[in-house]
């Protein structure tokens, strides 16, 4: 089943940790946002595979959207 | 002795009682088999199914069944009975008694019959005269132009607002609504005039006005969805909480009426605890990261020490940036406000600010003693939030805090700044700080802008000069001082949380009575 991670808020992809194929661990920090000087790190909600990937360090993201999905 | 038994008979009333009961069976056939099958195919519950949804099982006790218009015959026989279409009644929600009431659907689409307006008026009444906590369950709209066939005259004008009571009860008892259909009009205003209001995700949508009268007015086409449906008002605090369906609606009016006490009278129900008061959760220890500008999950705080599985979050999808909701401390109810530094980094927004103060609002009225998280960096700045007016609403925020009757307990988790700090600590706040609490007039990183612009400036490197004096100046921020000047009252290990708060409540609990206001004839 696939697990998108969808972003909380809107900003700017500080660290993208993962590339495609990556085996993550539940938990595990797998990018990081900058949202107002903060860095917002985001965690896989469960074990699996990276699948797809829709951000890179640097963009600017929006609100709602998918920023990677785990297997 | 049977001559005599015969007379008896004729003259009993057993024809009315006859009649008593066949209106009684024709009421709960609401709008008949088409009208339910009708809301059962929108995938909706009719008024009767959410009312028993909602309750303990046969506990509703219906008021004013005979409300509605009978049909006669040529010869003056019963030949059908229209209900009133709103059903009221007492009931028990986990064994405490509520009034519940709500428009029946299956019936001129809810909008209001002679008899219905009556029993719907009467809610608010009832609830005030019994003293007992409201829920609404609303769908439906408000008049039509064509009239509800009622009296021809206009009310008086002496007559009572029909809003008296809706704004009383707010001041008595413990009201909660629920959208469940389309809802709009004078049922769109009695639902958000609560203290609790929750929207069913997949079948409700609260609107001034529908389509048709949107694109006649102001050339608008939209959907009934797209004007009002949960992804608009979950997120624009007119209903405080969404749920996917009709079910985790109404059970999420039970989950915060099982915080709130019966009336203002009375204090909010203390339940047994079996989550230790000493617990001690290590995962506190290192969740505020060392990197001041890394953020953490607040929610994880909160969990880690309010009783386990006990926080019930109100309003999460507006305001984002504070995270409100009700809780227990060793079983006794308390209000909990958290800043979340993964939002704007939980900066006092001006949607934010309504919302924590209309959270005060609650804990003010029903005596609950509230329990801060503070990681408060201030107002949100930049042009949106000054066009947002932030100051005006940020300003009533800290107002409402510094008016606050009820026990805080304010824990400083990180950051705590600007004016907008203030109103995370309640008046005579207990005070406890983590090792990364920071507080001030305005975070490093503006100060060091402010004050040290021209040497920056002059630098050979300004930005690398920047971060060297922010760095000196945040080591600066030691915790300690805090604690020798006795400006806290009590520098914690941040496993220790739970266990002081949890001290603190035992030691609040015997003040509560004396906030109850006098009871008047």
């Amino acid at each position: 089943m696939a697990t998108p991670i969808t972003l909380e808020t809107g900003g700017t992809v500080w660290k993208l940790h993962v590339k495609a194929g990556d085996e993550v661990t539940a938990g595990q920090e797998v990018f990081i946002l900058e949202v107002m000087k903060m860095e917002v790190p985001y965690e896989a909600p469960s074990a699996g595979r990276v699948t797809a990937i829709h951000i890179a360090e640097g963009d600017v993201v929006a609100e709602g959207q998918t920023a990677l999905v785990l297997s | 002795m049977t001559g005599e038994a015969r007379t008896v008979s004729t003259m009993s009333w057993e024809k009315e009682t006859r009649e008593i009961e066949a209106r009684r069976q024709l009421a709960q056939q609401q709008g008949g088999d088409d009208g339910i099958a009708r809301q059962h195919a929108k995938g909706r519950l009719t008024i009767r199914e959410r009312i028993d949804a909602l309750v303990d099982p046969h506990s509703f006790d219906e008021i004013g069944r005979g409300a509605g218009a009978p049909e006669h015959g040529p010869n003056g026989e019963l030949t059908g009975f229209t209900p009133a279409n709103f059903v009221l009644g007492f009931a028990r929600i986990d064994g405490r008694r509520v009034v519940v009431g709500g428009e029946d659907f299956t019936i001129k689409g809810g909008s209001p019959s002679p008899a219905g307006l009556r029993k719907s008026v009467y809610t608010e009444d009832l609830a005030l005269q019994y003293k007992l906590p409201l829920v609404r369950l609303h769908e439906g709209a408000g008049g039509s132009v064509g009239g509800s066939g009622g009296p021809s005259l206009p009310a008086p004008v002496f007559a009572p607002s029909r809003f008296r009571s809706v704004a009383q009860t707010l001041k008595q008892v413990p009201v909660a609504s629920a959208a469940l259909g389309a809802v709009a009009g004078l049922p769109a205003a009695r639902l958000v005039a609560s203290h609790f209001s929750v929207m069913s995700e997949s079948t409700a949508q609260i609107l001034v006005a529908g389509p048709k009268v949107v694109e006649r007015a102001m050339g608008e086409k939209r959907s009934k969805e797209e004007l009002g449906g949960a992804a608009v008002h979950t997120r624009n605090g007119t209903v405080d909480n969404g749920a996917p369906d009709e079910p985790a609606t109404l059970e999420q009016i039970r989950q915060f009426l099982s915080f709130m006490p019966d009336n203002v009278h009375h204090l909010a129900p203390v339940r047994a605890c079996d989550d230790p008061a000493d617990r001690a959760e290590d995962m506190l220890l290192d969740i505020v990261p060392r990197e001041r500008r890394r953020a953490y999950d607040m929610r994880r705080v909160i969990h880690a020490v309010v009783d386990q599985n006990s926080f019930f979050e109100i309003g999460r999808g507006y305001g984002r940036s504070q995270i409100t909701g009700l809780a227990r401390l060793n079983g006794q109810p308390v209000g909990v406000w958290g800043n979340d530094c993964r939002q704007l980094a939980g900066s006092m927004t001006a949607d934010g600010a309504q919302k924590a103060q209309r959270f005060i609002d609650l804990c003010e009225t029903f005596h609950i003693p509230i329990v801060a998280l503070v990681d408060e960096p201030g107002f949100m700045i930049g042009s949106k939030a000054e066009q947002e007016a932030t100051i005006r609403h940020g300003a009533r925020t800290v107002l409402a805090a510094a008016s606050s009757t009820v026990p805080w307990a304010s824990v400083m988790v990180r950051r705590s700044f600007g004016v907008a700090q203030a109103a995370h600590y309640g008046p005579e706040a207990y005070i406890l700080a983590w090792p990364s609490a920071e507080s001030g007039p305005l975070p490093v990183e503006g100060g060091v802008a402010v004050a040290f612009h021209r040497e920056i400036a002059a630098a050979a490197d300004p930005e690398a000069r920047r971060r060297e004096l922010e760095e000196q100046l945040a080591q600066r921020q030691s915790p300690f001082p805090r604690a020798e000047a006795l400006a806290v009252h009590e520098l914690i290990d941040p496993r220790e949380t739970r266990p002081m708060l949890c001290r603190w409540i035992d030691r609040v609990q015997p003040l509560l009575p004396n906030l109850l206001p006098p009871q008047s004839g």
